[in-house]
């Protein structure tokens, strides 16, 4: 019985496939272990993962590297689980890690400010210089009113991942977490490990942990 | 029962959580206008720590030291060992070193803040995995929230949450061209109310696990609750701000509080909003204040330290008055005073909000009894 | 005018990150807030940056953005009025 019940991999390729020609790198895309983009380069695959499966939500193009590379799993994740009409309220949260917090972003938003002289901050970009707007985009986009978090840390680390996901679980409200590893250097170099838990997950944290490590090497 | 054993605050208003109160509730602020600041072409009205109250020594950044002076500053005052496995590091940050990001990028991966955190906890000789909370303004509340469940369960016998953030022209610009920040001192809750001033400040809570709080403060419990509505503009209907205050609310008997600290920024959306979800949480006679008039935003800081200044505040039997009131500007009759008042009830509750549709409530209790 | 306001709609088109839109998709007469391209409040103060930027015209007051953004033709003739480059 697994505590993971869905789950979305974004992750580089290895070996000799992990550049195209041109010195892009090449990603893979898995839901719930199948494989769903065998290859693709970075510098493309989130838009046209956006316009194969999702393509009514304009609002993706005004996202940071960030959202628009976490917004796309949770899409994927959450087509995976097929309970898109549920009213879920409070029972649902999303809490997420990374070690890079809004770094893509804050570099976009810092080259606007560069040249105080000449300088015009860009409020769109200002608003994104945070790794919870994220979680932010997940809840909005499916009314999702419960706890919503984003903790960074030093590196991955799915003891520490697994032990805040069951202390979210001390609020009595909730259910079932959108949870996981979004880290995101810059627009062609991110990683994703994105999953639901439920409620079971209390007091199995240990398990949990493991779960999420063989995920990430597979 | 998970109770505080120690606590500091460092901003232009002092360097201990009682000078800081004192100073408060003296109606002093730490607000003024800054000009000539380089990168920041605009003068703006803020509260800002002038590095030579920083007496941490070696290769730290002002954000670093902040912290890690903050942080001693309230270890010495309970006898634990902070290098021990079963100590947890709890950084409450936005923006932490992100004036290590210049014009050459990112050359020093102390720019990520899960990097600063272990150098702070490696002060303290302390190895275990630092946690990054950063959740926007609402970080302070959610670590204080991450630490009682942490201790609750069992997963550390004491926790070290420490707020920051230092002010910079990434930051101030950024407020600058969201057309959120007043051109003077900021006016919570008041009708003319301009918009917000940014501060700077580190705050620090140790946190413990206690069969009994004697006389002692109580973390009670905390909520956080998303608004799902826009990644920056608050609710309309204060969603996620009434649902944090109405789980809170199933833990603690409104009778009970003293008042509700609120986030109280001073925008004109922010205080509104907060209006709407208090009366909808039946806090319409509750005191309500904010202590953005004293200190500004100070972001990462604001969650513990408005929580400190609220536990020392009921101890004083006072509740703060709101400096920069005067006219109640928002569409509920909320109780808002810019004058101190007194109260003779022993708990309140910490509200706060932030951008990603973020909200918390927390409640917090003097003793074990009502 | 006409000019100034195919100039304007590829701007904002490109400010706004309106990947799915092109110029002859905007109504020039149409509401640009409120309907149609599902603008927001960090929108329009994107729409403040471009004022100053491109056309050197200073917007303090968000609220002033309100009458100006009525329409991309409200902008246009707002621009032609008051630009400075």
């Amino acid at each position: 019985m697994s505590l993971v019940k869905h789950y979305v991999r974004i992750n580089q390729l290895v070996g000799s496939r992990s550049l195209t020609a041109s010195g892009v790198r090449n990603y893979r895309v898995t839901i719930d272990g199948k494989t769903l983009v065998e290859t693709a380069p970075a510098d493309t695959l989130l838009t046209e993962l956006y316009k194969t499966h999702v393509g009514d939500y304009s609002k993706f193009y005004k996202m940071d590297p960030l959202c628009r590379v976490g917004f796309m799993a949770s899409e994927l994740l959450l087509t995976a689980e097929d309970c898109r009409q549920k009213q879920w309220g409070e029972s649902r949260g999303v809490v997420l890690f990374n070690a890079t917090s809004s770094l893509a972003d804050d570099r976009n938003y810092q080259a606007t400010i560069d040249d105080s002289e000449t300088a015009f901050p860009s409020p769109s970009l200002f608003v994104y210089t945070l790794p919870n707007v994220l979680t932010g985009e997940i809840a909005i986009r499916n009314h999702y009113y419960g706890e919503t978090n984003f903790v960074v840390l030093p590196e991955f680390d799915s003891n520490t991942m697994s032990a805040i996901i069951e202390m979210t679980f001390c609020d009595k409200y909730l259910q079932s977490l959108v949870t996981g590893w979004v880290d995101c250097y810059d627009e062609t170099n991110y990683n994703v490990l994105m999953f639901i838990v439920e409620r079971d997950v209390t007091g199995h944290s240990t398990e949990l942990s493991q779960e999420i490590k063989i995920l990430t090497e597979k | 029962m998970v109770v505080k054993l120690a606590d500091n605050i460092i901003s232009p208003l002092g360097v201990t959580t009682k000078e800081n109160y004192e100073a408060v509730k003296a109606g002093r602020t730490a607000l003024c206008q800054h000009e000539g600041v380089p990168g920041i072409p605009i003068p703006f009205f803020a509260s800002l720590i002038d590095e030579s109250v920083l007496t941490v020594e070696g290769d730290y950044t002002k954000f670093e030291r902040m912290c890690i002076q903050s942080v001693a500053s309230a270890i010495q005052q309970c006898d634990i060992d902070v290098a021990s496995e079963r100590v947890l590091f709890i950084v409450s940050t936005t923006k932490a070193n992100v004036s290590m990001l210049g014009r050459s990028g990112c050359d020093n991966d102390r720019v990520l803040p899960g990097v600063a955190a272990r150098k702070i906890a490696e002060y303290f000789s302390n190895r275990q995995m630092p946690l990054v909370v950063s959740n926007a303004c609402i970080s302070g509340v959610c670590a204080q929230i991450e630490a009682l469940r942490a201790l609750e369960l069992g997963l550390c016998d004491y926790a070290v949450v420490v707020g920051a953030d230092v002010q910079s022209p990434f930051i101030v610009t950024g407020f600058q061209s969201l057309k959120a920040v007043s051109a003077e001192a900021c006016r919570p809750f008041d009708r003319d109310r301009k918009g917000l001033n940014l501060g700077e400040a580190a705050a620090t809570v140790v946190y413990g696990r206690e069969a009994t709080a004697d006389n002692r403060w109580q973390m009670v419990c905390g909520a956080v609750r998303n608004d799902a509505n826009h990644i920056s503009g608050p609710s309309r209907t204060g969603e996620g701000s009434y649902l944090a205050l109405r789980s809170v609310l199933q833990h603690i008997d409104a009778s009970e509080v003293a008042f509700v600290s609120a986030h109280g920024t001073a925008t004109l959306y922010n205080d509104e909003m907060e209006s709407i979800a208090v009366e909808r949480a039946g806090l319409i006679d509750t005191p309500v204040g904010s202590l953005k008039g004293y200190y500004g935003h100070t972001m990462g800081a604001a969650g513990v330290l408005e929580t400190l200044l609220s536990m020392y505040a009921v101890d004083d039997h006072t509740v703060l008055g709101t400096r920069g009131f005067e006219n109640l500007g928002v569409s509920h009759p909320i109780s808002v005073c810019a004058e101190n008042r007194v109260t003779n009830r022993n708990s309140f509750i910490k509200l706060i909000s932030g951008f990603g549709g973020c909200n918390a409530a927390a409640a917090f209790r003097k003793g074990g009894a009502r | 005018m006409e000019e100034l306001i195919l100039k304007l709609k590829n701007e904002i088109i490109e400010v706004l990150n309106l990947e799915d839109i092109k110029p002859e998709d905007i109504d020039e007469n149409a509401p640009l807030f409120g309907e149609g391209l599902a603008l927001d409040s960090i929108d329009a103060l994107e729409l403040i940056v471009l004022m100053e930027k491109n056309y050197g015209i200073k917007i303090k007051d968000p609220n002033e953005g309100k009458d100006i953004f009525k329409s991309v033709a409200v902008m246009a003739e707002y621009i032609s009025k008051n630009r400075t480059k």
